[in-house]
């Protein structure tokens, strides 16, 4: 299989400027650029739509207060009113991940996926753990380890279930991290599949127009959804994050 | 997979950290906050407005109410004021109305008087005539003229 054909290509980091810093090669590759552009994005954005706050916005600023107002929602339903803090936090990872996603909707060659990278995304969900962490113990202290000892239950059967707590906290970044990975992958891997299949029934003998349109039509349709996942798997992203510190905020 | 491969992990996570760290520190802290402020300076000002309609609102209300009362009090005034001059126009009209009463009463009775005593002057007279052309025609009968008394008692008598 040629590497045109192959649709794991569409993945390949490629090195744009090496780069080492303490020995360590940080180089600066396709997917970093990537993630700035999404950055530069999401930075116009924000700052063409609160350049000037009006008391009635005009579309940009109507655009920002819009998704604004959806992740207030969101803060609001699963942490409540000690959520405040935390809107700007699941705000930035709510709109990264969107133009993470969205930018590899871009049918062109040169188009990267960063959220298609289970380093990006565990990356990602590791700062969000650590946060989790980080705000459970400054607010609780200690008293953050109670988490893991199921409330009001018979002390012999929590002892069997503190340990699948236990378990099910430290794994939840890897989750967090492999949901939007797959996600993000599957897609394009089947975006990408469909892709060479117009290409190759297309050039199929006599009727190349009868075969290729139909893995076209598939294509079409296929991106309406990835288009969907794109925008739920960010919405899901942040869901968790905001569940995630919920645990922390309010301890059970 | 490219995405398996572990000299791709270190480049990309330490590239997410900064792509993040300005995204969070820089852009959203500088303009989200922002927002957040027009926002609530927008609900305060609905607020505001609905509060100040209510109140506006009361104020209507209580200058209806008040004209409302004025009304009344005018509607009562002026009944009252018409009840006073109907029952001081009756007063007026009764008091005038016995008073020509009295007045047709007097000469009633005047004229009764006057009647009565013309009536007892008339039948006195006629019993006077009576009595002497009685007497003239008994004298005529019997040629002696009776008592003047005796015919006048049997005129009396005669006339009932």
């Amino acid at each position: 299989m040629s590497s045109a054909t192959n649709p794991m290509e569409q993945f390949a980091i490629t090195t744009i400027h090496p780069l080492s810093v303490f020995g360590q090669n940080v180089s600066f590759t396709n997917s970093a650029l990537w993630m700035l552009i999404a950055l530069g994005i999401v930075a116009t954005f924000l700052i063409v739509g609160t350049m000037k706050p009006q008391m009635v916005p005009g579309r940009w600023q109507a655009a920002v207060e819009y998704m604004y107002d959806f992740v207030l929602g969101v803060v609001d339903e699963n942490i409540g009113p000690k959520g405040k803090a935390y809107v700007p936090l699941i705000f930035s990872v709510f709109v990264f991940v969107l133009a993470c996603n969205l930018l590899g909707m871009i049918p062109w060659v040169g188009s990267f996926t960063p959220t298609s990278h289970i380093a990006v995304t565990l990356a990602l969900a590791l700062i969000v753990f650590a946060i989790v962490l980080v705000v459970g113990f400054v607010k609780h202290g200690l008293h953050f380890l109670t988490f893991f000892w199921p409330k009001g239950m018979a002390w012999p059967l929590a002892l069997f279930i503190m340990p699948i707590e236990v378990v099910s906290f430290f794994v939840r970044p890897f989750t967090l991290a492999i949901r939007l990975f797959a996600n993000m992958t599957a897609g394009h891997v089947l975006l990408k599949v469909f892709g060479t299949f117009v290409v190759a029934l297309g050039s199929f003998g006599a009727l190349p127009y009868v075969f290729g349109v139909v893995p076209l039509a598939v294509n079409v349709a296929l991106s309406a959804l990835e288009l969907l996942i794109a925008l739920i798997q960010a919405y899901v992203f942040a869901l968790l994050a905001s569940i995630y510190l919920n645990d922390a905020i309010n301890l059970h | 997979m490219p995405q398996f491969e572990p000299g791709n992990f270190i480049p990309q996570m330490a590239w997410l950290v900064v792509a993040f760290a300005i995204l969070y520190f820089v852009i959203v802290r500088s303009t989200l906050p922002r927002l957040g402020r027009t926002i609530d300076a927008r609900t305060n000002q609905i607020l505001g407005d609905l509060d100040s309609a209510q109140q506006a609102k009361t104020e209507a209300d209580r200058m209806q109410a008040e004209y409302d009362a004025g009304v009344a009090s005018a509607q009562d005034k002026a009944r009252a004021r018409l009840a006073e001059a109907r029952t001081g126009s009756a007063k007026v009209i009764e008091a005038k109305l016995a008073e020509s009463n009295a007045v047709l009463h007097d000469k009633a009775e005047a004229a009764q008087a006057s009647l009565d005593a013309a009536r007892a002057k008339a039948v006195g007279e006629i019993e006077a005539i009576a009595a002497d052309a009685a007497a003239g025609i008994v004298e005529k009968l019997t040629g002696t003229r009776p008592a003047d008394s005796d015919a006048t008692s049997a005129a009396r008598a005669a006339l009932g």
